[in-house]
């Protein structure tokens, strides 16, 4: 660079020289801050910019995962919910189908008890009254009994009282009339 | 000790002895009697026994008992015998009773046969309609 400002000088560049001039340029002085400005931003470019590129990319990655995340985990939320609609849906369909079963099964078992709650109503209400028949025909034989002994006693009682000597002797001989017939 | 068969046969057999004509003749019944226990056979209790049972058998064969509930009359009497000789023919045994469980009317009684119009019989057939199997509830 040196070189060229030094070779630029003598072939007119007396026109660069003067603007420089005007402007206070001190090459050897500019040059050196130039480099050391390179310098600078070489190391500011190694040990600072990079480190802080890195980690706004990590960062930045980071998010992204995050977000991705996020995105995965609203998917696989939807799914759970999904699959919870589903399995309460199911859940209700086979509760439903559980009750209705017992339902039914509650009906028959009303029903059978009821058909033999009512076939052993009949039965006893046909035992009753066959025991009642029974008790009323031995009640009735049992009052036979006692009106026939009374009858007969009283009968004979009487028959004993008011039989003449004539009715003894008629009585005989109607008997003798039968024999005489029969022989 | 001989067979209860064999006893039975000899008794019959003593049984046609005690008869005349049919009937029983108490001479001979002495006589057999007397003879068996003379003999003293084997058995002789158990033939006198069978002997004694076809005696009392015929011998009520041939009774007309007669029972009445108040005493009969000689003329009624004289009916019956003749009425029931119509029937059994002659040598019946006779024998009249009174039995005032009778009530009324008279029973007879010849073997195995009974004619009995007595108030009695007719009381206890109607206890037997009424369902009254003891007869005494007649009031005997």
């Amino acid at each position: 660079m040196t070189a060229l400002v030094l070779l630029a000088e003598p072939q007119g560049g007396g026109q660069i020289q003067q603007i420089a001039n005007t402007f206070g340029v001190d090459w050897p002085h500019l040059i050196a801050q130039i480099i050391s400005f390179c310098i600078v931003c070489a190391l500011l470019y190694r040990y600072a910019y990079r480190p802080v590129l890195k980690m706004l990319e990590d960062r930045r990655l980071q998010i992204a995962q995050g977000l991705a995340d996020t995105e995965q985990i609203k998917a696989q939320l939807a799914d759970t919910e999904r699959q919870r609609q589903q399995v309460l849906l199911s859940a209700d369909a086979q509760a439903t189908k559980l009750i209705e079963e017992a339902r039914a099964a509650a009906d028959r078992v009303l029903q059978h008890e009821t058909r033999k709650a009512m076939t052993a109503g009949e039965q006893i209400l046909v035992k009753a009254h066959e025991a009642a028949v029974l008790e009323r025909a031995r009640m009735l034989a049992d009052l036979k009994r006692e009106v026939g002994q009374l009858v007969i006693q009283t009968t004979a009682g009487i028959t004993r009282k008011i039989l003449t000597p004539e009715d003894q002797r008629r009585m005989v001989e109607e008997t003798v009339k039968r024999l005489s017939v029969a022989a | 000790m001989k067979p209860r068969k064999q006893v039975a046969r000899e008794t019959k057999q003593l049984f046609r002895l005690c008869l005349r004509n049919g009937r029983v003749d108490e001479d001979r019944v002495r006589l057999v009697v007397h003879r068996i226990l003379e003999s003293r056979h084997r058995g002789y209790l158990t033939m006198l026994k069978g002997l004694l049972r076809l005696l009392s058998t015929e011998c009520e064969r041939h009774t007309a008992d007669i029972q009445s509930a108040t005493p009969l009359p000689f003329d009624l009497r004289e009916r019956v015998q003749a009425s029931l000789t119509t029937i059994y023919g002659p040598g019946l045994a006779w024998s009249f009773a009174q039995n005032t469980v009778l009530i009324g009317g008279i029973r007879i009684k010849v073997g195995n046969d009974v004619y009995d119009s007595s108030v009695r019989f007719a009381l206890v057939d109607l206890a037997r309609s009424f369902g009254i199997q003891n007869e005494f509830a007649v009031g005997t």
